[in-house]
């Protein structure tokens, strides 16, 4: 077990800090959900937190879902198709990457980070029209790799990777492992996968929240409605606000709609949220000092 | 922990974990990014253009103010996010009521969720003094409406707001995890020798949290200048008031999307790159970032 | 001076180079070749085959596609949503520079919620023209006056105008006569009745110059040559003449005396302290389905519609225009018969354009079933097809679309210094650089 070095005494001061800007963070969310529970007229007129009625609520399900005959439903599964495909090839290729940048000195090694670093830097406005030749040449558009491989690159995954495993790695571990013979590939399986669970879970995290939740990559690519994530349908929904864009007409969505559809598209990131975070907190190098 | 144990030999199986990502890195970032290096240098029919499209970019009657606009805005969002993200993620850390900090790093995180258009109608009413939950709040600072919440001279601390709000979440927890694995023998010691939390984190946990906040201060600096997301969202929710055209990344947009002009387009986005880059070069000489210790 | 209009040129310069590298592109992949013609209009048609009918339209049009795919069920349709290219996203333009340069792609058919998509789709060369043998004369013809004047580049059509937003005075019948005023007929009788308002009922508003397009309302009506459009790439801007100074200073008066709102009508904070003091509104036709009936829930038989004011010397009353979208046919198009067909439906049918569109139909048969069944709901207090159906006639013709967007400009430029307590009458020549710099930086060559 760990150590317990923290002082019992909490500091007042510490927790009034603490405790304000929770209060920052959540309370535009506590606005969100509780506008999902109102009425148009409701949303402008009762005081901003509080609770409309599960009626409305109901009701602007009904209008959400009945937006063009379940789109949302639809929106969903794609998101959760490019976004675990995308996860899924990330950590096979970011965690061994940024292990081995970390631990191992190789040729081209300064020149990938060097690089990994450079295209991280880069602004992506400009990289669409490159991406979407690119992709044509290889003729994918349309299809879903259109997006999901440009998501599996996930640069910033590969430096998590590789600052963890440079931290948080007992050289001498290793160094150990190499005096009894092990191959590469047998310590990493033996000492680094152990030992990466955190950095997986933070990696796999980042990466399924930066899928989920890109807009303006699905928005260009993908050619057909029936493709698109959530993210670019609940750009949809908001230009069919009247407020937003007048001339929207008689099929109009009205903003609870909007705020209940934003609350359902977040619900899967707060999911792989609370589920990566169990891997975060207990002690990361319990394990290690075990072995 | 901090003694430097002797570097591996040249690794032979290096090249095997990395093909993955080397593949995935040449195909979508090396290639996409030396293609908008060529458009930067050369005109629309393809022929080199020198420096003719960066003149164009700075001729234009909007480059110097957003110049200006960026410059602000990076002064109150960088000194936010490096002082509340490392403070926040100390004080979680020392927090020893059980299921608090997890609590509370999991409210700090929420906002990251919303992104883009979730996050219009948010902004909208949170900043209107008629219908926001923080209306008296507003109200006591003197705004009456949403436009003057949004008049010019409150966008670059509105933005750096609206950033930190969805961003430092996450990186609060990345730092959180960063400081989980500094042993806690050596806060252990520290503290039999006297220290205090105040002392603890200076010489022992900031120390030991460099690289982690190397790494943070050059994405942020980058992300800073190449701020996009937060004006284009104010510009949405107050139908074009307030934040069109405010950053540089927003002109080079306008330029490739409205003007169908990609040549200037990816000229600002070198300039902004150059700009990341040196920033990011001084940091890593200066930290030993990329050093295998 | 010099240095700008050098940079001008230099722009345009690369738009010219930029259209031809987009042709020589589109050749050399073999594509659906449009020969970059020498005569203006014509086009190259791409070889014609069987596949379906591609269509592009925003969520409110869907029902148009969706329609007219139950009624032709043996057209084979490919129905894609977008965003309309609401709020200026350029989603198609972004699209078709894409197409261009991959040389596939384009839809037959797409729906546009901007009036000023033939600025770039002409030159990009996607909008096939449509008066030189695809639709006939005649047809056209059927059209309100100059309502396809957006989508005409030199006596070309290169689209089909969807709906007008024609001004009128929108006004609460029932509190007018309660209080006994008169209908104003001039600006000068609505300016003395808006001073009158703020100090027998003060709250109570004559209309509202808080939102981006108020300089079509008031300033286009006014007949203000801030947006004269000359030619494909020329614009006159001139928003300090009298035309515009006299209708600004009304704005300006009526705003001092709080009977004119400052906010924006699709504003939370009008919909909650305003929307219930309306006496007057000038304001576009989708004003009374869409504000009144759909966001202010305004009770049945109190709106009524008017002519909009005219200055009293001005012989030629005329109005201005709200937006109104376009429908675009690709000059790529494999299936132009099916193609051709389809838009002529959806922009002149009875069953779409007359029982079912929202807004107010472009093409005047269908406008007069549309005003019959609006005056068949009952809502509104008096006939509003008569003023409606003037107005379509009367929009002034000199204020026109460039592919910069007027709503922007007027909403950054002068809605900040509106709130901060400026005057209107001050911030036209700040107003007038604005419309020039954004204009030049579009490649167009301003004439002040």
């Amino acid at each position: 077990m760990r150590t317990e070095t923290r002082r019992a005494i909490p500091n007042p001061l510490a927790a009034v800090v603490l405790v304000a800007f929770a209060v920052f963070f959540v309370l535009p969310v506590v606005w969100l959900v509780l506008a999902a529970t109102k009425t148009d007229d409701q949303l402008v007129r009762d005081s901003p937190l509080s609770f409309g009625s599960w009626d409305a609520l109901r009701a602007n399900w009904d209008a959400l879902t009945g937006y063009q005959s379940g789109a949302i439903l639809l929106w969903l599964r794609n998101s959760a198709v490019y976004s675990f495909v995308a996860l899924a090839i990330t950590l096979c290729v970011a965690v061994p990457a940024g292990y081995a940048l970390a631990v191992t000195e190789f040729r081209g090694r300064r020149t990938l980070l060097i690089a990994t670093l450079v295209v991280m830097l880069m602004p992506n406005a400009t990289l669409v029209v490159p991406l979407f030749l690119e992709i044509n040449a290889v003729h994918l558009i349309g299809s879903m790799w259109s997006v999901i491989l440009p998501y599996a690159f996930y640069p910033f995954g590969v430096y998590l990777a590789y600052i963890y495993f440079g931290a948080a790695l007992p050289r001498e571990l290793l160094d150990a492992a190499k005096l009894d013979g092990c191959s590469e590939f047998a310590a990493f399986r033996h000492i680094g996968l152990p030992l990466a669970a955190p950095v997986v879970a933070l990696v796999g995290f980042f990466s399924f929240v930066a899928n989920w939740t890109n807009y303006f990559l699905p928005y260009v690519l993908l050619p057909s409605s029936d493709q698109v994530p959530v993210q670019v349908g609940l750009g949809t929904l908001l230009d069919n606000v009247p407020q937003f864009n007048p001339t929207a007409g008689a099929l109009a969505v009205q903003r609870p709609e909007v705020a209940l559809a934003t609350l359902v598209a977040i619900v899967p990131v707060l999911l792989v949220f609370l589920f990566s975070q169990r891997f975060l907190v207990a002690g990361l190098l319990a394990g290690a000092t075990k072995d | 922990m901090t003694t430097v144990a002797p570097r591996q030999r040249r690794s032979r199986a290096a090249p095997a974990f990395v093909a993955g990502y080397v593949i995935l890195l040449v195909a979508f970032g090396v290639v996409p990014t030396v293609y908008a290096i060529y458009f930067a240098f050369t005109d629309s029919g393809g022929a080199f253009a020198g420096l003719g499209n960066f003149a164009d970019a700075a001729a234009d009657f909007r480059f110097l103010p957003a110049i200006g606009h960026v410059a602000l805005y990076l002064v109150c969002w960088l000194a936010g996010l490096v002082v509340f993200v490392v403070g926040l993620a100390l004080l979680l850390h020392r927090l020893q009521v059980r299921g608090a900090g997890r609590t509370l790093r999991f409210l700090y995180y929420l906002p990251g969720a919303l992104a883009g258009a979730a996050s219009v109608m948010v902004w909208l009413f949170v900043l209107d003094p008629a219908v926001s939950p923080v209306g008296f709040l507003l109200r006591a600072l003197g705004y009456q409406t949403f436009g003057q919440v949004i008049a010019p001279g409150n966008l670059p601390v509105l933005f750096a707001a609206i950033a930190f709000w969805t961003g430092a979440g996450g990186w609060i927890v990345v730092m959180y995890g960063a400081l989980n694995t500094i042993s806690p023998e050596v806060l252990e010691a520290a503290r039999i020798d006297g220290a205090g939390a105040w002392q603890t984190a200076r010489r022992i946990q900031i120390p030991l949290l460099r690289k982690w906040i190397v790494y943070m201060v050059i994405l942020a600096f980058a992300g800073g200048t190449q701020l996009f997301v937060e004006p284009q969202l104010l510009s949405q929710a107050s139908v074009g008031v307030a934040g069109r055209d405010y950053s540089p990344n927003q002109l080079s947009y306008d330029f490739a999307f409205q003007n169908d002009n990609v040549n200037t387009a990816a000229a600002i986005s070198v300039e902004l790159l150059v700009v990341g880059l040196v920033v990011a070069a001084v940091f890593v000489v200066r930290s030993g970032f990329f050093d295998a210790d | 001076m010099i240095r700008s209009n050098l940079v001008a040129r230099r722009r345009r310069t690369a738009t010219l180079l930029a259209v031809a590298a987009l042709t020589l592109a589109a050749t050399a992949c073999g594509a659906a070749t449009s020969s970059g013609g020498d005569t203006k209009g014509r086009f190259t048609q791409a070889p014609q085959s069987d596949g379906p009918l591609t269509v592009w339209v925003d969520s409110t049009r869907l029902a148009a596609a969706q329609l007219y795919q139950k009624q032709n069920p043996t057209v084979k349709m490919d129905i894609v949503s977008y965003d309309g290219d609401a709020n200026g996203s350029n989603y198609l333009q972004t699209k078709v520079s894409l197409f261009n340069r991959t040389g596939n792609g384009w839809p037959d058919v797409v729906f546009s919620s901007q009036n000023n998509e033939a600025t770039w789709a002409v030159t990009a060369k996607f909008a096939a023209p449509l008066n030189k043998g695809l639709v006939p004369q005649s047809l056209l013809d059927g059209w309100a006056p100059n309502a396809n004047q957006p989508c005409t580049v030199d006596g070309t059509v290169y689209c089909l105008r969807n709906d007008l937003s024609q001004t009128v005075l929108w006004y609460n019948a029932a509190l007018m006569t309660q209080w006994g005023y008169q209908v104003p007929s001039t600006w000068e009788e609505y300016e003395a009745l808006g001073k009158k308002v703020a100090t027998e009922h003060p709250g109570y508003l004559v209309g509202a110059a808080g939102d981006t397009f108020t300089p079509e309302i008031y300033l286009w009506a006014s007949k203000c040559g801030a947006n004269h459009i000359t030619g494909p790439k020329a614009v006159t801007v001139n928003a300090t003449s009298p035309a515009c100074t006299r209708m600004a200073a009304l704005l300006d008066s009526l705003i001092a005396a709080k009977s004119m709102s400052t906010s924006s009508v699709f504003s939370s904070d009008f919909d909650k302290n305003e929307a219930d003091k309306i006496l007057m509104m000038p304001g576009p036709s989708w004003y009374g389905g869409s504000l009144f009936q759909g966001t202010f829930k305004t009770p049945k038989g109190q709106i009524a519609v008017a002519p909009m004011p005219h200055w009293a010397d001005d012989k030629n009353p005329s109005v201005g225009n709200v937006g109104g979208g376009t429908w675009l046919l690709s000059a790529h198009s494999a299936h132009l018969k099916a193609a051709t067909a389809f838009l002529t439906w959806v922009t002149t049918s009875d069953d779409y354009q007359g029982k079912v569109a929202v807004g107010y139909p472009a093409y005047a048969a269908a406008a007069k079933t549309w005003l019959a069944a609006q005056a068949a709901s009952g809502y509104y207090a008096n006939d509003i097809t008569a003023p409606l159906q003037a107005a379509a006639g009367q929009v002034w013709p000199d204020w026109g679309y460039g592919q910069f967007s007027q709503e922007a400009i007027w909403a950054a430029t002068v809605t900040p210094g509106l709130t901060a307590g400026k005057t209107i009458v001050s911030m036209l020549p700040a107003w007038q650089k604005a419309i020039s710099d954004y204009a030049r930086s579009d490649g167009y060559q301003v004439t002040q």
